[in-house]
């Protein structure tokens, strides 16, 4: 499809049907294009009307300056330099999550540490009890995988979930995101609380400006969701791919700064958990002989574009020294580009350090499942044999 | 066309003939300048195309507007007097000899 049909029309089921751009290059080029292609109608390729898109939207759901303005408000919080400052954090859950697993011997990946670290640092980043952050993390799932009925009921595509459709996600777990995130506002503001990541965006920024109570709680519901399955598929196939290539593995456990430099990249590129964003065309635009009209649904198939041979050498290859590594696993090139990279790239790099200093083999231990989703794409079940280093 | 010079910390640099009209984060991705990232296609989202314009290059590079201002505020090395995020700056003939340091964590 890339090769022969780049810009293909594909047929959305119940949905209206959709165009799928699937190369690199045009991406990149479209990505940045919000004039044309505007984030503002949807950003998943299930379709909702005006009324629907107004009460679920958050920040992803506009486009600049709107959307800059909120850049501009919760940024900070999120960027490489506030980020690095968490590393000593990081490597202590890591530690403790790895204390907990690997002593197992046979376990589910998925559930013991690739769920894990994503959670436990949510805990720290918007200040919460830990007892409360597997109920939130499990309703994050229900909002995100709201196609997989394992994490699921009702079903997003169902008809009787219609009396959520105007929540975030068309999920009732939206609702009870919204309550929990109002109840964590006046909570922290009885007690005067200063804790964790989220803190420093309901400080007024440098031009005075203050997060307000509706984009907060959308603000919340998006890093419950958005940045804990990511992350967690990002992990899962990093152990996937140690545990099915032992060369991979040795590899590591050699590594210096630069190699996790760009091992941490091609595991990202190689996990492309979010595997598309859609946007609405906003006039007719004409692309490899087509015809794209006004309000047609695009889809930036970021996970095509991260295998797309004619910007990375053996693309279905892992390559931990590929350099340069301009991936598009964050949707790189537009706006819209994942706030919590740093963040991501930092749970990465430093599970997986924690993990092949201790390790001395892993391997599978039974068959690996995926999660049913056209949206985020990911291992949700990955049985594993490790056997410790004998010191 | 603008000759843009970039120079790194350890004393490195990188020139390049650069078409007017293409901003400087893209030219210097372009010419696999490190450290320069650009990870938002220059749409003020990412902060990741920090660089120090030479002094007596302020002038001519522009103001910073608002926005630009407040993502000043989320570059990996702290912000200085002349920096600016190069997807602002936009190549002209008037730019031509600009010297850029490029900031490096350390």
């Amino acid at each position: 499809m890339r090769r022969e049909d780049p810009l293909a029309r594909c047929d959305g089921g119940e949905f209206e049907d959709y165009w799928s751009l699937t190369r690199y290059e045009d991406i990149i080029t479209y990505n940045r294009n919000f004039e044309l292609l505007s984030s503002s109608r949807g950003i998943r390729l299930e379709d909702q009307s005006y009324e629907e898109y107004l009460a679920r939207r958050t920040f992803q759901e506009t486009d600049p300056p709107e959307h800059t303005h909120m850049r501009m408000l919760v940024g900070k919080a999120f960027s490489r330099r506030v980020i690095t400052e968490y590393e000593k954090t990081i490597r202590e859950l890591c530690d403790e999550i790895l204390d907990q697993s690997l002593p197992l011997g046979e376990f589910d990946a998925v559930k013991e540490i690739a769920r894990q670290l994503p959670m436990r640092m949510l805990g720290q980043i918007i200040g919460v009890p830990d007892d409360d952050l597997d109920w939130l993390v499990t309703k994050g799932d229900e909002l995100i995988a709201a196609s997989d009925p394992e994490y699921a009921s009702p079903l997003a595509m169902d008809d009787d979930s219609d009396e959520y459709r105007l929540l975030p996600f068309r999920s009732p777990a939206g609702a009870e995101l919204y309550d929990y995130a109002k109840r964590l506002i006046k909570d922290k503001a009885g007690r005067n609380e200063q804790s964790g990541v989220l803190e420093l965006i309901t400080r007024p920024n440098a031009q005075g400006e203050v997060i307000s109570d509706t984009e907060f709680r959308n603000f919340f519901c998006l890093v419950v969701a958005a940045g804990n399955d990511t992350t967690r598929y990002a992990l899962s196939a990093s152990l996937h791919a140690l545990a099915n290539k032992p060369e991979l593995l040795k590899q590591l456990q050699q590594a210096d700064g630069d190699l996790w430099d760009t091992a941490t990249e091609e595991m990202i590129r190689w996990a492309s958990p979010t595997m598309h964003f859609r946007r609405t065309a906003m006039r007719d635009f004409e692309l490899h002989g087509k015809n794209v009209r006004e309000g047609d649904k695009v889809l930036f198939w970021f996970v095509s574009g991260n295998r797309d041979e004619t910007q990375f050498d053996n693309p279905f290859e892992i390559d931990l020294t590929r350099k340069p590594n301009r991936h598009m696993a964050f949707g790189q090139g537009g706006p819209h580009v994942c706030l919590g990279m740093w963040l991501a790239r930092l749970e990465v790099r430093l599970l997986l350090q924690a993990l092949v200093g201790r390790v001395k083999s892993i391997r599978q231990a039974g068959k690996h499942e995926f999660l049913r989703s056209n949206f985020v794409g990911g291992i949700k079940r990955l049985p594993l044999f490790v056997e410790l280093n004998s010191s | 066309m603008a000759k843009i010079t970039w120079k790194m910390q350890d004393g490195t640099v990188i020139s390049a003939e650069v078409k007017d009209g293409l901003n400087l984060m893209e030219a210097a991705t372009a010419n696999n300048v490190s450290h320069i990232m650009g990870e938002c296609g220059g749409c003020l989202s990412c902060a990741t195309c920090h660089v120090f314009v030479a002094h007596e290059w302020l002038a001519k590079t522009g103001e910073v507007d608002d926005i630009e201002d407040a993502m000043l505020e989320m570059t990996e090395v702290e912000r200085e007097e002349n920096s600016r995020l190069s997807c602002q700056i936009i190549a002209s003939p008037e730019l031509d000899g600009l010297l850029l340091h490029v900031p490096e964590p350390e």
